[in-house]
């Protein structure tokens, strides 16, 4: 759908919408706490579009997002990203699915041979390459179309998720056993490569936010020396060069999954005045807003999680409630408080689910603190 | 004392809007009192003066007697302290490639507390474990230079 096809978005919200946006930054005061529930491929499910569709096209992808954003009363934030950015830029083969989003198919490491000969792109490179030129599309039409719902967004996630869309998962973590030191040096590869993708961001708009953060390396797989070694101190180094050269300054930790046994690491990750930490999963439990802000409220703004599965297949009362006991827990948290979900809103989530957390953040959100 | 610099330099002094007699008076006191910082190889130095909306640096070399200005910069938000509250031991080699001449001591890689138009949020920084002065280093004081101009915008 072109852009002249969709309704204008109502002023009077967005003004609103922005002021509840900015609190948790620049501790305005608003009335309550905003939601943001990663809306992605779940707005093409509003226009009866598929994911497949939405991320194949990069600009209507957007629109339905900004405008989706407004339908829910949601953070104004056009976003556009999958999680496997950046392998087809060094050769690989990436698929795009019709129910779901793209996906390596063929990466470019197969062998420990291929991790040492294994060149990073320059920001110069990956200002050409695939995954930055689909990129912003997106974001230089949000930039044009909406720009108060702009933000400068670099996906890159971790190290290990970056190891892993060049190398087949089952193939890094057979070496992180057989030949760790492999890993470390292709983990450090991919520290060069955030650098240099952040760069690209950050030149382009003027600023950037580097969405990093821990989701294959999460308790689930990897234990906490493990995570430690290929994932918390490679990233925490990448953020502190992309800090240190002028590069952010966003940095939004997403820590998905389990991660029950290393969250407390991160309270050291390097940090910016701009910096949120979002953790999914403590255990099999969503990780508690209340442990979330006693670890991380001191630190900086916090964004507490409604469990995607009950999103997806509960019902709305399941999720109101959920979300009610995350934003009471939270919502004066002393530099700033987000609520969302524990990753992307599922794409067939029931838009009445989605609803219920805007309600609870309505009736429970409500700031005391100004 | 005779300072030595490139037209680039003298540049961004007046860029910056700094005298150059002030960078002097900064360096005079950093040198007095040894309250500076060494690169371990470079044999480079960053000094700084707090003011009470303003931190300056001078980055400078000094050999044979010749001090030779590397570049100047600020932050308007203003230092705190460590986040947390103190310096903790953490899990990762936070040893910079900067000692803090007054102890001897390897400045370590840490968060800090700033605070700019009534905000305080966490920011890098070098932090000596022994007296606890705490620098910015240059990369990231142009972080902070974007971070102050958001919340300029956003405070408004």
């Amino acid at each position: 759908m072109p852009a002249e096809d969709y309704a204008p978005i109502d002023q009077d919200w967005l003004e609103k919408a922005g002021n509840l946006w900015t609190t948790p930054w620049a501790d305005t005061p608003s009335e309550r706490v905003i939601v943001d529930p990663i809306i992605l491929s779940h707005a093409a499910s509003m226009f009866r579009k598929s994911p497949g569709y939405f991320y194949k096209n990069p600009e209507e992808a957007v629109r339905m997002v900004c405008h989706t954003c407004e339908l829910y009363d949601v953070t104004p934030v056009g976003h556009y990203l999958y999680a496997d950015y950046w392998g087809e830029d060094y050769g690989g083969e990436l698929k795009f699915q019709e129910s779901a989003p793209p996906g390596m198919q063929k990466r470019p490491i197969t062998t420990p041979e291929d991790v040492d000969n294994f060149e990073v792109l320059s920001p110069e490179e990956l200002a050409k390459g695939p995954s930055c030129t689909r990129h912003f599309r997106a974001l230089d039409t949000c930039k044009e179309e909406y720009p108060q719902m702009f933000a400068p967004i670099t996906q890159l996630a971790g190290t290990m998720e970056l190891a892993t869309n060049w190398a087949a998962i089952e193939d890094v973590f057979m070496w992180m056993i057989t030949d760790p030191d492999l890993v470390d040096r292709l983990c450090s590869k991919a520290v060069d490569h955030m650098v240099n993708a952040s760069k690209v961001t950050a030149d382009r708009y003027g600023a950037n936010v580097m969405i990093t953060g821990s989701v294959v390396a999460s308790g689930d797989l990897m234990d906490r020396e493990q995570i430690k070694r290929f994932s918390y101190n490679p990233v925490s180094k990448a953020v502190r060069k992309v800090l240190n050269e002028d590069a952010g300054p966003g940095i939004y930790y997403h820590l998905c999954g389990n991660h029950s046994d290393d969250f407390d690491l991160w309270k050291d990750a390097p940090m910016s005045p701009f910096t949120i930490v979002q953790i999914g999963y403590d255990g099999k439990e969503i990780f508690p807003t209340s442990k979330l802000v006693e670890n991380f409220g001191d630190r900086c703004t916090c964004f507490g999680t409604v469990d995607t599965k009950l999103v997806d297949r509960g019902t709305p009362a399941q999720v109101y409630e959920q979300a009610k006991q995350q934003v009471l827990a939270g919502k004066d948290s002393p530099r700033g408080f987000i609520l969302g979900t524990a990753c992307e809103c599922p794409t067939n989530a029931p838009p009445a689910n989605v609803h219920a957390i805007v309600k609870a953040a309505k009736d429970h959100g409500k700031y005391e603190k100004f | 004392m005779d300072i030595n610099m490139t037209e680039d330099v003298q540049n961004s002094l007046k860029d910056e809007g700094f005298k150059i007699e002030e960078i002097q008076e900064l360096i005079e006191k950093a040198e007095s009192t040894g309250t500076k910082l060494k690169h371990k190889s470079e044999g480079t130095f960053i000094a700084k003066e707090d003011f009470e909306n303003l931190t300056r640096y001078a980055v400078y070399t000094t050999s044979d007697g010749e001090l030779t200005l590397c570049s100047v910069y600020a932050h308007k938000m203003n230092i705190n302290g460590p986040t947390g509250g103190n310096i903790h031991d953490v899990e990762y080699d936070d040893k910079s490639e900067w000692i803090c001449q007054k102890c001897n001591e390897a400045a370590l890689e840490r968060n800090v507390d700033l605070s700019y138009m009534g905000v305080t949020r966490p920011g890098p920084a070098l932090v000596c474990p022994d007296c606890g002065e705490i620098y910015v280093s240059e990369g990231v004081a142009k972080t902070l230079k974007t971070a102050e101009g958001i919340l300029e915008e956003k405070r408004a």
